[in-house]
């Protein structure tokens, strides 16, 4: 059984499920007997979800068959090693590619192969009989390329016959399809097959400039007012990773916020002079699945016709304030003001709670006005003996992690 | 706008070079010149400034380079700047060859959709650079043997299409030899211009149609 833990840190039942943030929060991973349609744009493609998804599986002893036409299973192998989710023995691939190109390949207890791809009837045989031998999971790469080899019907009837299997021996299936502007009766017909559609499309005019996944449907999980839309990255190593382009990170002179980014990401660049940032801060984050980039701004009233700019396309703020100085808490309130941010999701960080003379948290709640609903965290320095005024503080994880995930949960 | 010189003077004289946008088809038999049309325009192109993608299906990024240094084309100091390959042939041999600063390594001719987003993102780069960029395709006709020729003509219309919306320009190289006359009658329908090669009496000639500086009787390439 799969253990999942999301944002919350809740363990949960699933088995098997995505290990894609955002899509195991929406879906709940992917109940046995279910089919998974992923269909994506060629510019975009989906093979990294299949990686993915294969890795989270077999590392938590889900055996996996995999289905393999697109290119051979070393190269296969390879490419999901890049991508850091090497393979081990729960997986095990199904060759249709290698009798294509002529390249000898050896069947192994790991490797099945077919021995004449171009034969409908020895590709289905072969799918269907070693799916009866105990798979808790089938990653179909790819159904387009075999509705391109043979047809939609024989990849309709191949979808019902998995259905079957799948309903007595409690497997579910992943079907990854890239969408080449086909019929769209054929595609609509499997779409009607399949008890989810997941899209990969990306965001174009002349270049991609963002990619994103939504749940069409699912016919397991009600969802009132449909799945969002959710943009990611894929990184290489890493895989998917939701993405969040720009989170501000805002507060008055010297309240941590380079201390902050720092402390939250793994590249953060400060432009700064004597300690105090002039310019601005960026770093980027990679917390539980999720990415995003962080900017910050500088304190000093000085600088406020930056915050505008800075706040543009913002989708939401972490507000850094010094626990030691209410004095600058009006200051706070009123770059949040200036950053035009109101009505995003924010996150009040109340940094130095450490140090003498910190308010407490109920304190700093009545001294901001701030709504019961705001969430409100405090920081903490790793070690207070090698603080630096010249430098960038680092920040205990523990007070880090929980602001990323409160505001990355409100975000999606 | 002048177009992209080839760099053989009676092609561009009497065509005026590559007209930006275009999605050309470079036909030919195997001892036509076909790669050496190519590899002359990638040193023409490359010295006016513009960015290429070059796509292999039937060689590696290995044995391409070398065929650029014996011909003492100077390519090294394009590598990885304005010359990139998209190698999708080097892992049919060799399953654990690796991506360098200006080779990506496809995984092979039957995965278009990794073949479509690697150009996307080669493409994308290149265009934030504020570049002018040409995608060239040596060759078409392995991918042709491998897989379903709609699948083909389906990859073909889409990455033309969206290269026209990014202002870039295609040219694919296809075997003439290889193919029934039908295939070679779709890809020309698929294709805006038509670049005809031959070799015949030891001298190497050339037409082009569907521009609007055709050359419709063979003349010689020099």
């Amino acid at each position: 059984m799969v253990e999942y833990r999301g944002l919350d840190g809740i363990p949960e039942d699933v088995d098997p499920y995505f290990g894609i943030a955002k899509l195991d929060e929406q879906l709940k991973g992917i109940p046995s007997k279910k089919i998974v349609l992923i269909s994506a744009s060629p510019s975009v493609g989906n093979e990294v979800f299949g990686y993915q998804i294969i890795h989270k599986n077999i590392i938590s002893n889900v055996k996996v068959l995999v289905f393999l036409n697109r290119t051979s299973p070393q190269s296969y192998l390879t490419e999901m090693k890049e991508y850091d989710f090497p393979s081990n023995d729960n997986m095990v691939i199904i060759d249709a590619y290698s009798g294509i190109t002529g390249i000898k390949s050896d069947e192994t207890d790991h490797i099945k192969v077919i021995s004449n791809p171009y034969d409908r009837e020895e590709v289905k045989s072969k799918i269907l009989s070693e799916l009866k031998n105990g798979y808790g999971l089938l990653v179909m790469d790819s159904l387009s390329l075999l509705a391109d080899f043979f047809d939609f019907q024989y990849v309709n009837s191949l979808i019902k016959e998995i259905q079957k299997i799948s309903e007595e021996k409690d497997a579910a299936a992943v079907l990854l399809f890239t969408d080449w502007g086909y019929d769209k009766d054929n595609v609509d017909k499997i779409i009607s097959e399949v008890n989810s559609v997941i899209e990969v499309k990306g965001i174009e005019k002349r270049v991609i400039f963002g990619q994103y996944f939504a749940v069409l449907n699912c016919d397991w999980v009600k969802a009132n007012d449909g799945f969002s839309s959710v943009l990611f990255k894929s990184m290489k190593p890493g895989g998917i990773k939701v993405y969040f382009p720009k989170i501000l990170v805002t507060g008055p002179t010297d309240a941590g916020k380079s201390s902050f980014i720092h402390s939250a990401s793994h590249n953060a660049v400060s432009v700064d002079k004597l300690g105090g940032t002039i310019a601005l801060d960026h770093g980027s984050v990679d917390f539980e699945g999720y990415k995003a980039d962080l900017f910050g701004t500088p304190g000093q009233e000085r600088f406020d016709p930056l915050l505008k700019m800075l706040g543009g396309e913002a989708i939401g703020v972490f507000l850094v304030i010094d626990s030691t100085k209410p004095e600058q808490f009006p200051r706070a309130i009123e770059m949040l003001r200036k950053t035009e941010t109101y009505g995003l999701p924010v996150v009040v960080i109340a940094n130095k709670a450490d140090l003498k003379g910190a308010l407490k948290k109920e304190e700093i709640r009545a001294k901001l006005h701030l709504d019961s609903a705001m969430a409100l965290i405090q920081t903490f320095a790793e070690d207070l003996s090698k603080v630096d005024p010249n430098e960038p503080t680092k920040l205990k994880d523990e007070g880090v992690h929980e602001a990323l995930s409160v505001l990355f949960k409100q975000l999606t | 706008m002048e177009g992209i010189k080839t760099g053989f003077k009676s092609f561009d004289e009497s065509t005026g070079g590559l007209d930006y946008r275009k999605t050309y088809a470079l036909f030919g038999n195997k001892e036509s010149g076909k790669e050496q049309f190519l590899y002359n325009l990638v040193q023409s192109a490359l010295a006016s400034k513009n960015a290429i993608v070059y796509v292999l299906t039937s060689k590696s990024y290995s044995d391409l380079i070398n065929e650029f240094n014996v011909r003492n084309i100077p390519i090294n100091q394009y590598l990885g700047k304005d010359f990139k390959i998209l190698d999708d042939f080097s892992r049919t041999n060799s399953p654990n060859a690796m991506d360098n600063s200006y080779a990506k390594i496809l995984n092979g001719p039957l995965d278009l959709t990794g073949l479509s987003v690697s150009l996307s993102g080669v493409n994308s780069d290149f265009i934030k650079d504020a570049k002018t960029v040409i995608n060239i395709f040596d060759n078409l006709s392995n991918l042709l043997m491998y897989n379903n020729p709609l699948t083909v003509y389906r990859f073909l219309q889409f990455i033309c299409g969206k290269a026209k919306l990014a202002g870039v320009t295609t040219i694919f190289s296809v075997d003439t030899a290889m193919h029934t006359p039908d295939i070679i009658e779709t890809i020309k329908n698929l294709s805006d211009a038509i670049i005809d090669l031959k070799l015949e009496n030891g001298k190497r000639s050339f037409r082009l149609s569907g521009t609007s500086r055709e050359v419709l009787e063979f003349k010689e390439l020099e």
